[in-house]
């Protein structure tokens, strides 16, 4: 074996590291494309993406909490962020999935955890509380009701998007 | 809240609403028993930044109050009750320490603020599923220990 057969001239490497780039540039577009024509139920409204979260048939009319993970990017790196939602079914059989995140500094609510006010939901940080929709108990500290999740179901699973303020789900 | 500088903006202006500072305190040691440290203060950790995230209107999560093991307890129990003093009268009335070193427990009672101390989990020869309930289960344990503190 002599050297010079696998010495690769400057041409040749510069075409190897060219095709490279250019094949993996092709591969990033295209494959966002097939993904979006495979799944465009699974995008929401503004473009996020849906995650799975439940079966649709263990949703009752009682709120239960559900816990799934996102994918974020911050400035520094991208992680995937743990999440929940309090799911049920309202009186006309709809699906309602309601952030716990408290609309006063950020807590996370918790139902029925309050024996001197059942059926709300309950803030421990400074005893706010929202009834069963979401809805803020005037004369605790939140101002808004809790946002709502927008969600889609598709094959009996609920995917889950992102949640907005009321009013604008 | 994080140490971070958007959630110290947030504390500027809702300081009425949080009373409450949590230190994770984590032993080091390079020598002996160094692994068994490490994870211990690797769970203390995972805990309270879960706790943060769900009780994160009310307490500030600080950095941890790390010492070596070596350190002289009475040292460390002198540094430790200097940085809650400074809480306190910054206003978070209610210091509360997590941690998993039970050398902890016996100076309990000469410590300006609350010992919570975490069980030690053997967590190497865990399956992912067991470790996750374990997780769980003590995460909701800390949290109602913290909140019927509050009440
Ligand atoms: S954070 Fe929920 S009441 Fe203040």
């Amino acid at each position: 074996m002599s050297e010079k057969k696998h010495r690769v001239s400057r041409r040749q490497f510069l075409n190897y590291t060219l095709t490279g780039v250019g094949g993996f540039m092709a591969a990033g577009i295209l494959m966002p494309m097939a993904r979006f024509a495979l799944d465009p139920i699974l995008k929401g409204e503004a473009g996020a993406e849906l995650v799975p979260v439940a079966q649709v048939k263990d949703i009752t009319t009682e709120p239960q909490r559900f816990d799934f993970k996102v994918k974020v990017k911050d400035a520094w790196y991208e992680s995937e962020e743990p999440k929940s939602a309090w799911v049920y079914k309202d009186d006309k059989g709809e699906i309602v999935a309601l952030s716990p995140i408290c609309k006063h500094l950020g807590c996370t609510v918790n139902w029925n955890a309050d024996k001197a006010h059942p059926n709300q939901f309950f803030c421990p940080c400074h005893y706010g509380r929202y009834t069963k929709d979401g809805t803020n108990v005037p004369g605790t500290p939140p101002m808004h009701p809790l946002d709502r999740y927008e969600y889609k179901v598709k094959d009996g699973k609920l995917y889950l998007g992102k949640a907005k303020p009321r009013g604008e789900a | 809240m994080k140490w971070t500088a958007n959630d110290v903006d947030m504390y500027e202006k809702e300081r009425q609403y949080i009373d409450t500072a949590v230190i994770p305190l984590i032993p080091l040691t390079l020598s002996e028993g160094a692994k068994a440290a490490v994870s211990g203060g690797e769970f203390v950790q995972l805990l309270t930044s879960e706790i943060e995230r769900q009780l994160k209107g009310r307490l500030f999560l600080l950095p941890p109050f790390a010492y070596f093991t070596a350190e002289e307890q009475s040292a460390r129990t002198e540094r430790l009750n200097d940085w809650t003093s400074q809480l306190k009268e910054s206003g978070l009335h209610h210091v509360f320490y997590v941690t998993g070193d039970r050398a902890w427990k016996e100076y309990e009672p000469d410590l300006l603020g609350e010992l919570f101390l975490l069980p030690v989990v053997p967590f190497e020869h865990m399956d992912e599923a067991y470790k996750r309930q374990i997780v769980h289960d003590q995460t909701s344990k800390l949290l109602n220990a913290f909140i019927s503190r509050w009440t």
